[in-house]
């Protein structure tokens, strides 16, 4: 470059693909680069319903959403909250009871810094960089924020996450400490990938994300509903993405190719 | 809006509710169906609304996009469903049925949402690149101390941006540029680093460019938006929208310019050929009838040396598609517009396809095209060569030469057509120029009508039967009785007849005549008659056809009367069909067209047959398959599980009669099928 801009620093690695800008490709966003839609076209190979499953998920998240606020959840902790897109939680949240407070934690430098820019003036929303998979961490952060009151309900929110959580880093006792950390009353919607409804074409994910900055591992029904220890299952309790509550009217979608399974629960 | 009657409101609720299921697919809206359905609602009333409105203007449909686009249903899917649903679901709706020219103001309308969104689509980039800018700005303004923080931040975002960005300093030397913009170019960073951006855009835009850079680094402009063409690395040129603006160093002082890029190219081409799509025939990609008809109109009154128009059909097409497959038939077709274009591509011409195996081609003349026998014979020529498979063909040419200014577009084109049609007459391969004397035609049919109640009485009508055939099996069902005055077939018997009064005389003595036929020949089985409109109306009309049967001995279970249908929406003869049923007579409708009245019929009248009007069999034969074939298809079966059968008039060629019997319709008749023939033929 023949003069360097002082203020402009390459630190993004753009070769190296991530999750949260291949979510937000196959949602039809524009915040990827190459080597994420190049993936996508492989996720897309082998999973050639990944664009309907981004969608069905994005909108579980938005019944959940809408269903914790009708319980009355006014404060919510979105772990793996991705690039901002349409239908972000704290425009859900607050469009059903506007004191409605959201802080966000992702690790992606994009997803944070997309985050901070969308909430650049709004005082009932932050935005943490942390890692999901340590709750310490992560709960010091959301006490910095002053958003959250531990001693009210919280919907605890991980959405289209885990299945990034390998299983040394102990996904029971992450939930675990979230599940301790709030009251009874709380929530925990979560959402996950799983090899029980297509087999091969999970296989296939798990091959093409097996290399790239986030590996996928799948988990099954059991194991899932097990995630949920602590907390009363909300009926239908642990199903595919489309079957969790649909709304009146809703399109028929077609459960068996949805690959995510999704549940709500409520802290006992 | 709110004036509405309570089905109206439903069947627009209905559509709402299909678009939703058809969109709601297509990206991710965060609303509940319900919430879209009625988000939608509001649109089709925008729609349907404007549709009646008179004058007629696409104008108040220009919000939909922007609504469709401001709730985020931009999915690459969404607006190809939405004209696929609208388009079906406008040309079926009840309440519309009767608006004058439906179908055009649909396609306007179409035309007009696809713009909209299309537009809203970029300017909906453009606040989300507007928001990348903010960031950049603020980077560049904040302290030291936070310096660093944002930086990351821009960096982030220039980066990940779907924009092309590229910071030039004063002298137009690009200091950075970002991966979007390298791959709009197909150039890679290292390439575009140090590059005079200017050089980037095709060299026509160059002069104004420079011209936006200086105003915009001078100050006199904040930001300057346009549309440009960037040239790729391999030539192609790729239309974006551009903006401009300047960064100003710590003391105010200009320092870069930023130049956002949007690439607008897929938009463009999905506009282009939405309009192309509605405007051309979708196999040969010529011009259709409609886009034929609003040409011929502009060029006819704008013409210098007049225009000739040419329309032509292929001799036997249906045969070679028939028996080489229509895979075949439309490389044929194609191959066939190509060389049309290929001939006239010296002239001011347009080549169009107006029918199934029918082109059309307009020339405004200059002194020096070809005359008419020439062009002729070049056409012929052009189509005889071999082709595909080794297939040659041949055509029919119908030409009207320099009609009058001052005649209709519509009629110069059905001139052109009936000319075709004497052509076609003649033989294969021939060609006719329409005889300049329009009005010597129409004295012509003056004179005969002023002889219709002569022949009448004279006895130069007759009636003929012809063989009404159940599709499926291919079984005779029995005949229906067709008047034939020397070359006038039925149904210019009758329009002559109804226009010079004498059509009821005429019926009755061709139901006489009929009758008296039917009873004499077993073989002759049913008998199907259609009564003309004055005929359906006629308060005598029971009484006659009780004499009928009476004098003739023709079993009334052996007699189908066919009312007229728009007389029967008059409401004059309402009693006649049932009273004919009383006595029983079976009776059904003839010339129905399928409006939503005439479906309405279907329930307040005793019928229980009804024969499709021949116009609307002529009109799916001319279309390539779309909403009307589709529209039709589900009437038909609509009307039959009502328990009325459908009879197909005037089937002409083979491919029509695979199409009806693929839709189950119950019977039809034509010449394709077996030509009407006289009584004594076969008794
Ligand atoms: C598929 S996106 C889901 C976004 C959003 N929750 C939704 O459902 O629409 C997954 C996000 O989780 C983030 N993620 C994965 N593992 C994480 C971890 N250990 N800590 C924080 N974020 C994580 C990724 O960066 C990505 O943005």
């Amino acid at each position: 470059m023949a003069e360097q801009v002082s203020w402009v620093p390459d630190n993004v690695d753009t070769r190296l693909p991530s999750a949260a800008r291949l979510y937000d490709y196959l949602l039809g966003g524009g915040h990827n680069f190459a080597a994420d839609r190049a993936l996508a076209e492989k996720f897309l190979l082998a999973q050639p319903n990944a664009r309907t499953i981004a969608r069905l998920n994005r909108a579980f998240l938005r019944r959940a959403v809408l269903h914790l606020a009708d319980a009355g959840v006014r404060q919510f902790l979105d772990l793996g909250s991705g690039i901002p897109t349409v239908g972000n939680v704290h425009e859900i949240a607050q469009k059903a009871a506007p004191e409605s407070r959201v802080v966000y934690v992702d690790y992606e430098d994009v997803a944070v810094a997309h985050s901070r820019m969308i909430l650049e003036h709004d005082d009932r929303s932050a935005v943490l960089q942390e890692d999901m998979t340590d709750p310490d961490a992560v709960l010091a952060g959301v006490s910095r924020t002053g958003l959250i009151d531990f001693s009210e309900p919280v919907g605890v929110l991980t959405v289209g996450v885990f299945h990034f959580v390998p299983p040394e880093r102990d996904p029971a006792g992450v939930v675990a400490a979230y599940r301790d950390a709030v009251v009874p009353g709380s929530y925990l919607a979560l959402s996950q990938f799983t090899a029980d409804l297509q087999p091969d074409e999970m296989a296939g994910i798990v091959a093409v994300m097996r290399n790239s900055a986030n590996p996928m591992y799948p988990r099954g029904h059991a194991e899932i509903t097990a995630l949920f220890e602590g907390f009363d299952l909300v009926e239908p309790g642990v199903v595919p993405l489309p079957l969790w509550h649909p709304e009146d009217g809703s399109v028929d979608e077609d459960a068996d190719r949805a690959g995510i399974f999704a549940g709500v629960g409520r802290k006992k | 809006m709110n004036g509405q009657s309570p089905p109206v409101r439903t069947r627009r609720q209905e559509i709402a509710r299909t678009w939703m299921r058809a969109v709601y697919p297509t990206a991710y809206v965060p609303m509940s169906p319900t919430e879209i359905e009625l988000y939608l609602l509001d649109l089709v009333d925008v729609i349907a609304d404007a549709i009646q409105a008179e004058p007629f203007s696409v104008d108040p449909v220009e919000v939909v996009g922007d609504r469709l686009v401001e709730a985020h249903f931009t999915g690459p899917e969404t607006l190809r469903r939405t004209v696929d649903v609208l388009g079906r679901a406008l040309l079926f709706i009840p309440e519309l049925q009767d608006v004058p020219q439906l179908a055009e103001k649909v396609v306007a309308i179409l035309g007009s949402v696809s713009t909209s969104f299309a537009t809203s689509m970029r300017l909906d980039a453009f606040d989300q690149q507007e928001a990348v800018k903010r960031a950049l700005l603020e980077a560049n303004r904040r302290t030291e101390r936070v310096l660093k923080a944002s930086e990351a931040q821009f960096s982030e975002v220039f980066d990940t941006s779907a924009f092309g960005i590229a910071i030039t300093n004063l002298r137009g030397e690009c200091v950075r540029a970002n991966g979007a913009l390298a791959e709009m170019t197909g150039l890679d960073h290292a390439a575009l680093a140090g590059l005079r951006l200017i050089e980037l855009f095709d060299p026509a835009d160059v002069e104004a460019m420079v011209a936006t850079y200086r105003a915009v680094g001078e100050g006199r402009v904040e930001r300057v938006r346009e549309q440009r063409r960037l040239l790729r690395d391999d030539g192609e040129p790729v239309w974006v929208h551009l903006a401009v603006s300047l960064l100003r160093d710590e003391d105010g002082a200009p320092a870069y310019h930023v130049t956002m890029v949007e690439d607008i190219s897929e938009l463009h081409l999905l506009q282009k050929n939405l309009d192309f799509q509605l405007l051309h025939d979708s196999l040969t990609g010529l011009s259709n009838r409609q886009r034929f008809i609003t040409r011929l109109e502009s060029l006819h009154s704008a013409s210098r040396h007049g225009i000739t128009l040419y329309c032509l059909d292929l001799d036997a097409f249906s045969v070679v598609n028939n028996g080489l497959g229509h895979a075949v038939g439309d490389r044929l077709l194609t191959e066939v517009g190509r060389r049309l274009e290929a001939l006239v591509a010296d002239e001011q011409a347009l080549v169009a396809r107006i029918g199934g195996d029918e082109f059309a081609i307009l020339i405004d003349n200059s002194p020096d095209t070809p005359t008419v026998p020439e062009m002729v014979e070049r056409i012929s020529a052009a189509v005889e060569q071999p082709m595909v498979g080794g297939v040659a063909l041949s055509a029919s040419i119908g030409v009207v030469d320099r009609p009058p200014s001052g005649s209709d577009a519509a009629d110069v084109l059905r001139a052109a057509g009936a000319t075709l049609q004497r052509a076609k007459a003649k033989g294969k391969r021939q060609w006719l120029p329409y005889d300049r004397h329009v009005d010597q035609a129409f004295r012509e049919r003056q004179s005969r009508a002023a002889r219709m109640p002569g022949a009448v009485a004279g006895g130069e009508v007759e009636v003929e039967y012809q063989p009404v055939l159940d599709l499926a099996g291919r079984q005779q069902l029995g005949h229906i009785a067709r008047l034939r005055w020397d070359e006038l077939g039925h149904d210019d018997c009758l329009d002559l007849a109804e226009a010079t009064g004498v059509s009821l005389a005429l019926g009755q003595w061709a139901l006489h005549e009929a009758a008296g036929d039917a009873a004499s020949s077993d073989s002759l089985g049913l008998l199907y008659f259609e009564l003309s409109p004055m005929q359906s109306r006629d308060e005598d009309l029971v009484r006659t056809v009780k004499r009928t049967l009476d004098d003739t001995g023709l079993p009334a279970s052996r007699l189908r009367i066919f009312l007229d249908t728009r007389a029967m929406l008059d409401g004059d003869g309402e009693d006649n069909a049932q009273v004919l049923r009383d006595n029983g007579i079976e009776v059904g409708l003839t010339r129905f067209n399928g409006g939503q009245a005439e479906l309405s019929l279907l329930g307040e009248l005793p019928v229980d047959s009804l024969v499709l009007d021949p116009s609307v069999v002529r009109r799916l034969a001319e279309q390539p398959e779309a909403f009307l074939h589709d529209a039709m298809s589900r009437m038909v079966s609509l009307i039959r599980s009502s328990g009325v059968s459908v009879v197909v008039p005037d089937l002409s060629t083979a491919d029509r009669e695979a199409w009806w019997a693929q839709v189950e319709v119950d019977a039809a008749f034509g010449d394709h099928l077996a030509p009407p023939r006289p009584a004594y033929d076969l008794l």
